[in-house]
């Protein structure tokens, strides 16, 4: 076999950026024709023999070597093996590796957080100012929820309170407690009852002490039955077939299904509908609002949940942040918009024959592109 | 092919049919079905529990070389919650509710915007490529309308006023066409699931078929 | 201090598991996978305050002899069989979860139908619902009945043989009609998740705490 040393085939080794230390990025060029293999070798300084790293996957070109010390200095060689020639690369100064103190990459995502949270606070701050000065819109679920209570009670039926299935630590699920704390008062205040089934143990024993929160504030506290919130089973089906039992054997006049659900939300929300009760949707889970749509009498979508959460509290401070979000919305809406506008615009610009325009709007994407990774 | 003469061919098929039988009314062989359900999934998790967490989590990193000690931390604020069994301690479970939840919120707010925020953002952008034939720019143009006005949808501090309330009129009907794409798209992989079962009653355990 | 100390833990987890996604050095870089593992720990904890929660309320039942008390008792021979097939199935193997133990089969036999045709009820219901949506009651409940039956019957064979037009419609209500609202849908409930998020390790939003 010959060894050759040609000048197309070359290496470069950098440490990899972004990262926690611990790793070299290898990169490959100019890989011959007919290559089967490449090979990479690592001279760790101070020693005298090469060892064999791995092999470089010849479509990409490029190997992170992960098994390198910080701070350690290394040497890199590669071999393009075709069926009749070895080629050699290797670099020419040695190369280390060490952790980094910020992820270039995500700029852009701490540049949105950055701007959503001084925006939030400025609001909020606007909001403690002049706290008449903000506009809510009204949300019809929300409004029903109390005459849905008051039927219930007439009808001398229970409310069933439905928390989704999901942990405490989903947005949506904190938003069904501010719900839930809503819920708790009004049905206090007309002196019927609410069973509150549960999927997760925590969630449970936050549904308790919100609801004798609830019952203590309508001036009620011992009318609270705490065996009413109780724990079903983790267990999706399960917990589906437990709650479906409840409402056929309670007949709750008002049924509110508040949280994060899955496929089980259909079965609850036509199970509901069957015994005749009112019915008051409101989900994060994107997926489930079409069922819920066409299975409950009011239903709020996504969002409004968590505006509905804010609303109910009437504190400055939430509603400050609603106002936050929307105006994170039309950041977004002029981002997308300039975007439209340029991109447009750059097509027309290419087919004229003018690429400058262009090769802007493919930075622009190439910048999200990077972000979204 | 006969009857089935398993025995949890059986009590899987009577099962099945106890669950079902609710769609006429409720009744005790519903009942029966759903406690049992009820019974086997918290034993299930008592298993998992044991199987999946104290074993591989606390017990063995704790008392097996390299001893973990530092999990002797999350051991702590995890026993915390045991606080609620003492109607005296039971503030006590705030500390690992405030660690836990704070923990995923912060997890979620880079995570969201990132993976949602930026990445929707980013597939609306209207590049050159959607632009090749006069349908496929009246479809880009679409998606584009259906996007803006949903968000105008969202929109909770403003007046529905001016262009405003027409925007997010426009936005609700493409909200809902959406609604039903989703509805009709699940409808067959439903029907098919009752299809896996009766499959099983009248194959696997009837035999007729 | 039973307030405002769980406040300002959260605040301060919070804020670090926030710029640990920012900074790959140690000890943040690190640190999202160590929460994870902390968090199955604490996670494990709230599991024996859910049993414990279920087992007394029926406990209760039989006690106080209620209405169908002896429902409760089915309830604890399901809880039993699952836990003594467990156990036998600990003893005999490392991997309880391998097909052949007690416990797979038995999980297999009866839990796994239970969930089949409580999932399978879906059926019915997607059948109930959109005969409701046929009366629909205002224009928007139509628009959803007819984009739903569109793609519904331009997905099967008979919808091509009944109109060859109509998978291409259904395709073309899926691929592009639908797209933007879902993006918008997205986009709101991951800003309200994010705003929310925010709230919470500021302190504003603190219901969960009370």
């Amino acid at each position: 076999m010959i060894f050759l040393l040609i000048l197309s085939f070359t290496i470069s080794a950098k440490d990899t950026p972004d990262d926690a230390g611990g790793s070299i990025t290898i990169n490959v060029y100019n890989i011959p024709e007919g290559t089967e293999q490449i090979e990479l070798y690592r001279l760790t300084k101070g020693d005298t023999l090469f060892e064999e790293v791995g092999l470089i996957p010849i479509f990409k070109g490029e190997l992170d070597d992960a098994t390198v010390t910080d701070g350690v200095l290394y040497l890199y060689k590669a071999t393009a093996l075709t069926p009749d020639t070895v080629y050699v690369a290797e670099i020419k100064e040695f190369a280390s590796s060490s952790p980094e103190w910020f992820n270039k990459s995500r700029t852009s995502v701490l540049l949105f957080i950055a701007l959503f949270w001084v925006v939030i606070l400025v609001y909020i701050q606007l909001a403690k100012k002049n706290p008449e000065g903000l506009f809510i819109r009204k949300l019809p679920p929300l409004e029903a929820m109390d005459e849905a209570v008051g039927r219930a009670t007439e009808m001398g039926k229970p409310v069933l309170y439905v928390p989704g299935i999901e942990y405490i630590t989903d947005a949506g699920t904190l938003a069904s407690i501010t719900i839930l704390a809503k819920v708790g008062r009004k049905v206090a205040e007309y002196e019927t009852r609410i069973i509150n089934p549960h999927f997760d143990p925590i969630v449970m024993t936050t549904a308790q002490e919100t609801l004798k929160n609830a019952f203590s504030e309508a001036g009620r506290p011992d009318a609270f039955n705490k065996d009413d919130v109780f724990y079903l089973t983790s267990e999706q089906f399960g917990f589906a077939a437990g709650v479906d039992g409840i409402m056929l054997r309670e007949r709750p006049g008002a049924i509110f299904l508040q949280g994060y659900f899955y496929a089980e939300s259909l079965i609850l929300a036509e199970t509901g509908y069957s015994i005749g009760a009112i019915q008051i949707a409101g989900t994060n889970a994107t997926t489930q609002l079409p069922f819920f749509v066409a299975a409950c009498d009011y239903v709020l979508l996504g969002e409004e949940m968590f505006a509905a959460s804010a609303y109910i509290s009437k504190e400055p401070r939430l509603l400050g942040s609603i106002k936050g979000s929307d105006l994170a919305k039309s950041v977004l809406l002029v981002l997308i918009g300039v975007g439209v506008i340029f991109g447009t615009f750059a097509a027309i610009k290419n087919v004229a024959g003018n690429p400058v325009y262009m090769e802007i709007f493919d930075r622009i994407l190439e910048f999200l592109a990077r972000t979204a990774e | 092919m006969s009857i089935s003469t398993s025995i949890w061919v059986w009590i899987a098929a009577l099962l099945t049919l106890m669950i079902y039988s609710f769609l006429y009314k409720e009744n005790p062989f519903y009942r029966l079905a759903e406690h049992i359900f009820m019974g086997l999934s918290i034993g299930y998790s008592v298993v998992i529990l044991w199987y999946n967490y104290i074993l591989p989590r606390i017990y063995e990193p704790l008392f097996f070389p390299p001893h973990q000690w530092s999990l002797i931390f999350p051991i702590l604020i995890g026993m915390m919650t045991f606080g609620i069994f003492s109607e005296k301690y039971n503030w006590l479970i705030k500390y690992p509710l405030a660690v836990y939840v704070a923990g995923y919120a912060g997890v979620q707010i880079p995570l969201q915007l990132q993976t949602m925020i930026l990445r929707q953002a980013e597939a609306s952008f209207l590049t050159p490529d959607k632009f090749t034939s006069l349908f496929s720019s009246f479809n880009a143009l679409l998606i584009f309308a259906g996007l803006v006005t949903t968000l105008i949808y969202f929109y909770f501090s403003a007046k529905r006023e001016h262009g405003l309330g027409g925007a997010s009129q426009v936005g609700i009907i493409f909200i809902m066409i959406a609604f039903g794409a989703a509805f009709g798209y699940t409808v067959m992989a439903r029907i098919s699931l009752l299809i896996g079962r009766m499959q099983f009653l009248l194959q696997d355990w009837l035999g007729i078929m | 201090m039973k307030k405002r100390v769980p406040l300002l833990i959260t605040f301060i987890t919070g804020f670090i598991i926030i710029v640990s996604f920012f900074v790959p050095h140690r000890p943040f870089g690190q640190l999202e996978t160590e929460t994870l593992i902390w968090y199955a720990i604490i996670f494990a904890f709230t599991l024996v305050i859910g049993v414990d929660s279920l087992v007394r309320l029926h406990i209760k039942h039989i006690r106080k002899r209620k209405k169908g008390w002896w429902y409760s008792i089915v309830f604890f021979a399901g809880f039993f069989y699952c836990l003594t097939i467990g156990i036998i199935s600990l003893i005999q193997t490392p991997n309880i979860f391998q097909p052949g133990t007690v416990f797979f089969y038995g999980y297999e036999t009866i839990l796994i139908p239970l969930q089949a045709t409580m999932f399978a009820l879906l059926a019915f219901f997607v059948a109930s619902a959109s005969y409701r949506a046929f009366r629909a009651r205002n224009i928007e409940a139509t628009l959803l009945l007819i984009a739903a039956v569109i793609v519904m019957i331009g997905r099967v064979p008979a919808g091509y043989k009944l109109w060859p037009k109509l998978p291409v419609i259904a395709n073309w209500i899926f691929d592009v009609l639908q797209i933007g609202a879902m993006r918008g849908i997205l986009i709101g409930v991951a800003l309200g998740a994010v705003a929310m998020s925010l709230r919470l390790i500021l302190g504003i939003e603190r219901t969960y705490l009370s």
